[in-house]
């Protein structure tokens, strides 16, 4: 992961690809670069694309967690999208609990909820 | 008085001395009748008697009752009379009674001119070696016995010493286009060149034992695929002297077990199709009992199509579930989350009122996975989550 | 289990979380070396990243080995895995292993879930002894 955190923004949403090794050091640079271009950016939501993640550990998933709960947070919405088939069955089997994060098939329809989206309790 | 066949001069009792130094062996002596007249160390090592106790009694008191029967005496010594020399092997009986199995030789003492004056009798335990020899015997006819497998001796730097009519059925070489080769001849070039053969023999002689499987090659040169065993052979002081090395075809079996293997699937592939039945919906039909290796096929075939079709709603039909049961139920929720977390929203139809029943009594948890009773109410919810009615708040 | 060949085992020293990275490289290798299927691939490589992680975590000096060793019986292909550390080891076998179990709020040591990703898991630990667990994954 480079030093610089990829970033893309799409009107009022940001998407942040994950991919390659997670370790600490990298993961403090996520949290640091998200939260700060999501309050920078006023942004109403955030894509976060695990699509490049091939293994994701009970430590990785609790990256996820927490990137998630800092983003809402700040005021707004987070989607998980692009889970690979198997490491989703593989997370649910780990049993690492996810049930409060949101999910779409791709970015597309990731935006497509975001906007479409209203103001509604955490599941 | 001389020993041996031949007359012999000199000092008696310097023969004597040297004779009762033998101890492995009896040497004694019996007149002209087979009765003792003198006794040895050795002899009394080996039968139990003391002079005192044998001299003065016929030799055959050393004899199987059934050879006694059978003469075998009388011959021994008329054989040794005709030829010079008798020698034999057979079981003899101890002073208490036990067995053992001896090498006899039976030579006439003559005078000078040539009248018989009696036999000397050398013998020896051959007890121990003849276990040996019938041990080796009855493991030969068991291996050759064996045609499925191959059971043939390497020596200790792996060239063949020993066949088997099941090497020959399994490799197809007769004994003489083997013995002395080196068992690399039945190994593929790649193995060859990686040193396999050898690496297995060090395997074996390390740990005693290797086990393993690999293809090998018969004299027409096919390849099979074969199960092998490596024993290493060592003596008594422990020294590597070779190797047992027993084989088995595997290719037929593994040839089916692949087969079975692709039937499975096959049959998987039928009988539980994922249907696209609307854009980015898929209908998935369980069909009868769900055994977990199915389940988990199932769930991962699922899980696949989701991704290729970006399916946005699964339909779970249990409609042809005869029975669901705690198992089932959680493999069903299991599948549910684990699409979930891609992004597609999964509803339930085909929920019999038993089924329902069965579902409430087992307290299985649904939680927010939507159900209905058919196939075409599932549809016109999932076509409405699909057109983006909110899939958070639609009513469960 | 079944009749088993041992053809190559490597074994790899782990002092740290970037040895997890090698550990996860070497294990997808073997599975895919045996055939796995990408689904049994990413649970075997997932365990042994859990566990691997756990010696990174809580072993003596976060050290530990893991080995890897290709398995063959009967025509079916595998791969086992065994790590291994001189850490403090577990007190309550039952207790760790129970669904359920954890240490404030965490997953714990994950063991359950582990074990439900795998299709032989075996774990030997005692205080004072350290702690080994083992996992194989085989094609179908």
């Amino acid at each position: 992961m480079p030093e610089d955190v990829p970033i893309i923004r799409m009107g009022p949403n940001l998407l942040v690809a994950l991919q390659g090794n997670l370790d600490d050091t990298t993961v403090e640079q996520i949290e640091r670069a998200v939260t700060g271009e999501v309050a920078r950016t006023q942004a109403t939501g955030t894509l976060i694309d695990v699509s490049g993640l091939s293994i994701v550990d009970s430590f990785v998933a609790r990256v996820l967690a927490r990137l998630v709960a800092m983003i809402r947070l700040l005021g707004a919405e987070a989607t998980i999208v692009g889970l690979q088939p198997a490491v989703a069955i593989t997370l649910v089997e780990l049993g690492v609990p996810m049930g409060h994060v949101r999910t779409a098939l791709n970015a597309e329809q990731g935006m497509a909820r975001l906007r479409g989206s209203r103001d509604e309790p955490d599941r | 008085m001389g020993y041996g066949g031949v007359a012999v001069g000199g000092d008696v009792s310097y023969y004597q001395q040297m004779i009762d130094s033998i101890t492995d062996y009896e040497v004694i002596r019996l007149d002209e009748n087979g009765v003792i007249c003198s006794w040895h160390p050795g002899a009394e090592r080996l039968t139990g008697y003391t002079a005192s106790e044998i001299v003065g009694r016929p030799v055959s008191v050393f004899y199987l009752p059934e050879d006694i029967a059978a003469g075998r005496l009388e011959q021994e010594l008329r054989t040794a009379v005709e030829k010079g020399r008798c020698e034999t092997e057979g079981y003899r009986v101890r002073k208490d009674g036990s067995r053992f199995w001896a090498a006899v030789s039976v030579t006439p003492i003559r005078e000078r001119d040539g009248s018989m004056v009696g036999y000397v009798k050398i013998a020896r335990d051959l007890s121990e070696r003849r276990e040996q020899q019938l041990a080796a015997l009855a493991v030969e006819q068991m291996l050759d016995a064996i045609t499925d497998y191959e059971v043939i001796r390497l020596d200790a730097q792996g060239y063949v010493r020993s066949w088997s009519p099941g090497a020959q059925r399994l490799k197809g070489f007769a004994v003489e286009e083997v013995l002395g080769h080196h068992v690399s001849m039945f190994y593929t070039e790649e193995d060859v060149r990686a040193g396999l053969a050898e690496r297995e023999m060090g395997i074996a002689a390390r740990q005693e034992r290797f086990e393993g499987e690999g293809w090998r090659v018969r004299k027409d040169g096919s390849r099979f695929w074969a199960t092998v065993t490596l024993s290493p052979i060592r003596d008594e002081g422990g020294e590597l002297i070779g190797f047992v090395k027993v084989a088995r075809d595997l290719t037929e079996r593994r040839e089916q077990e692949q087969l079975l293997a692709r039937q499975r699937d096959e049959i998987l592939e039928l009988s539980t199709p994922v249907i696209q039945v609307w854009d980015k919906v898929l209908v998935l039909p369980l069909i009868g009992t769900l055994d977990s290796l199915r389940a988990a096929r199932l769930t991962e075939g699922l899980l696949e199509r989701i991704a290729r079709d970006q399916a946005e709603v699964v339909i779970m039909d249990i409609s042809g579930v005869p029975a669901i049961d705690t198992d089932v139920a959680q493999h069903l929720l299991k599948t549910v989350e684990a699409a979930r977390l891609m992004g597609t929203v999964s509803v339930l139809s085909g929920v019999r009122p038993e089924t329902a029943q069965a579902i409430v009594h087992l307290g299985i948890e649904l939680g927010t996975l939507r159900s209905r009773n058919t196939l075409r109410d599932a549809l016109q919810l999932a076509l409405r989550l699909v057109a983006g009615a909110d899939r958070d708040t639609v009513d469960a | 289990m079944s009749l088993t060949a041992e053809e190559s085992v490597t074994t790899m020293t782990i002092n740290g979380e970037a040895d997890l990275l090698r550990i996860r490289a070497m294990l997808r290798a073997e599975a895919q070396l045996a055939g796995l299927g990408l689904t049994a691939e990413t649970k075997l490589v997932t365990a042994g990243s859990e566990l691997a992680r756990n010696i990174v975590r809580y072993a003596t000096h976060g050290q530990g080995t893991a080995s890897v060793e290709r398995l063959r019986s009967e025509g079916r292909r595998g791969v086992r895995a065994a790590f291994s550390d001189s850490g403090p080891g577990i007190a309550d076998l039952d207790e760790v292993m129970r669904d359920g179990f954890s240490t404030g709020g965490s997953l714990g040591l994950g063991l359950p879930g582990s074990r439900r990703l795998v299709d032989e898991f075996a774990i030997d630990s005692a205080p004072g002894r350290g702690t080994t667990v083992v996992i194989a994954q085989w094609a179908r």
